[in-house]
């Protein structure tokens, strides 16, 4: 169990003293709620409260870069942040609690239940990392949950600003743990599906992605056949549904996003 | 393991305080056992209910997931806060037991601190805003149509709109006269 706590004063202080044994606390959250296993399991926590550069939202040419400390409720209030992006901050319902998260601690946490996550994916954003070497690198979110990036800070993450993306989330209320969370974003080159299934993970559907780039009349049976048979779907009965119903729910969640992205009454 | 310890230097209820604190201490367990004050209830210890609200800095925070270390430097407001020097009840206070928005009392200090930025912001919000402001608490007896209604009114007396204060009905709406007077 954590003992140590190191106040950061720059995000170069907190990237030079992550180790193995070390994690990042942003907003708290995740890290300081009761059962925490990232504070059971870590000897000393680096807090990036102090650490100067990491909040601010900066809008030039079409994107947005969004420090990573920037809170929930910052996205909100934000005239630069994209109306996409601030739909899935609402999903933290509890205002008190946006004001505490922020968008590098809920990407860093990758939770099955991620708020922000699948629209980031979609979305196709930039995260801005920080290694102990201190070298600033950019890779795409889908990269950062391969694992090789565990140790390094999030600085920043750029996003796409006139982006059509729309998201849903399912869960008993709205200050429950959610179901499934899912976005779905269009552009020329056809639609891209991200989701969150709890204890599942963090999902890219490529083979829904396939089918409505292929067939974008495709009718909803036949998505929901496909997501029913799916083999590379590994879903399971647990207190938040069973195995038929979370997929179930992807493939109707899927069908209504498409329509939603083609401008047709859901 | 050896602990960690700190000092932190901050401002509680409007009196300057120094207390050594625990470095993975919460705000809730310094305001409450070293502070005593036990307005700051602890129900989830997730972020989750918000019978633990705090004002810091002006805005509402869980303190059970907020170290306390964190407070450092700041002004933080508790529910002790708010009652006048001989132990009165500030407005939203009275207003709470005025619509009878309490029973078990458990969700109040977190609810009241939360409706205390709301009415302090100078913001008139509407029917849905003010819900949404409201919905990181969560109260198990009222069913929150007498909050709801406590919340409203005192936001509309801030704003010196008294008339259309008494107008709002037990399902917290705003009943106007025919015509509406109030435009």
């Amino acid at each position: 169990m954590a003992t140590k706590l190191l106040m950061a004063k720059s995000p170069e202080e907190a990237a030079v003293s992550k180790t193995a044994s070390a994690a990042f606390v942003a907003g708290g959250t995740e890290v300081n709620r009761l059962g925490s296993d990232i504070a059971e399991k870590a000897e000393t926590l680096i807090s990036l409260k102090k650490c100067s550069g990491l909040d601010g939202i900066e809008a030039d040419a079409g994107y947005v870069t969004i420090g990573a400390m920037c809170t929930f409720q910052d996205l909100v209030e934000s005239d630069k942040v994209p109306g996409w992006l601030k739909e899935a901050a609402l999903f933290m319902a509890s205002r008190t609690k946006r004001n505490m998260a922020t968008i590098g601690g809920n990407i860093a946490a990758r939770r099955s239940d991620s708020y922000l996550i699948p629209a980031l994916s979609a979305a196709g954003a930039v995260l801005e990392l920080l290694g102990s070497d201190t070298k600033a690198e950019r890779i795409g979110i889908v990269e950062y949950f391969d694992g090789a990036y565990d140790d390094k800070l999030i600085t920043s993450v750029t996003v796409e600003k006139d982006i059509r993306l729309v998201s849903k989330r399912y869960a008993n209320t709205a200050q429950s743990h959610a179901v499934l969370t899912m976005s779905a974003a269009m552009d020329e080159m056809g639609v891209y599906m991200n989701g969150a299934v709890k204890n599942v993970g963090l999902l890219h559907f490529c083979d829904l992605e396939k089918a409505f780039n292929d067939d974008p009349e495709i009718s909803e049976d036949k998505i929901i056949e496909m997501v029913r048979t799916c083999t590379g779907l590994e879903t399971a009965d647990d207190m938040f549904g069973s195995d038929a119903y979370k997929r179930y729910l992807i493939a109707v969640t899927a069908f209504d996003l498409f329509k939603q992205l083609k401008g047709k009454e859901v | 393991m050896a602990k960690q310890y700190k000092v932190v230097h901050c401002t509680v209820n409007g009196k300057e305080i120094e207390q050594v604190v625990d470095v993975r201490e919460s705000l809730t367990d310094m305001l409450r056992n070293d502070l005593h004050l036990t307005s700051v209830k602890k129900g989830c210890e997730v972020g989750e209910c918000g019978a633990c609200t705090v004002i810091i800095n002006g805005e509402g925070f869980n303190s059970c997931i907020y170290l306390a270390v964190w407070a450092e430097g700041k002004e933080i407001w508790t529910l002790e806060g708010l009652t006048g020097p001989g132990g009165e009840l500030s407005d939203i206070q009275q207003a709470f037991v005025d619509e009878g928005a309490i029973q078990c009392g458990f969700c109040t200090p977190g609810f009241i601190m939360t409706s205390w930025e709301i009415v302090n912001s100078g913001k008139e919000y509407t029917d849905d805003e003010l819900r949404k402001a409201l919905s990181g608490h969560l109260c198990r007896c009222t069913g929150y149509e007498n909050i709801f209604r406590a919340v409203k009114k005192t936001m509309l007396r801030h704003l010196g709109k008294f008339e259309e204060a008494e107008l709002v009905n037990s399902q917290g709406i705003t009943e106007y006269p025919d015509p509406m007077p109030f435009k």
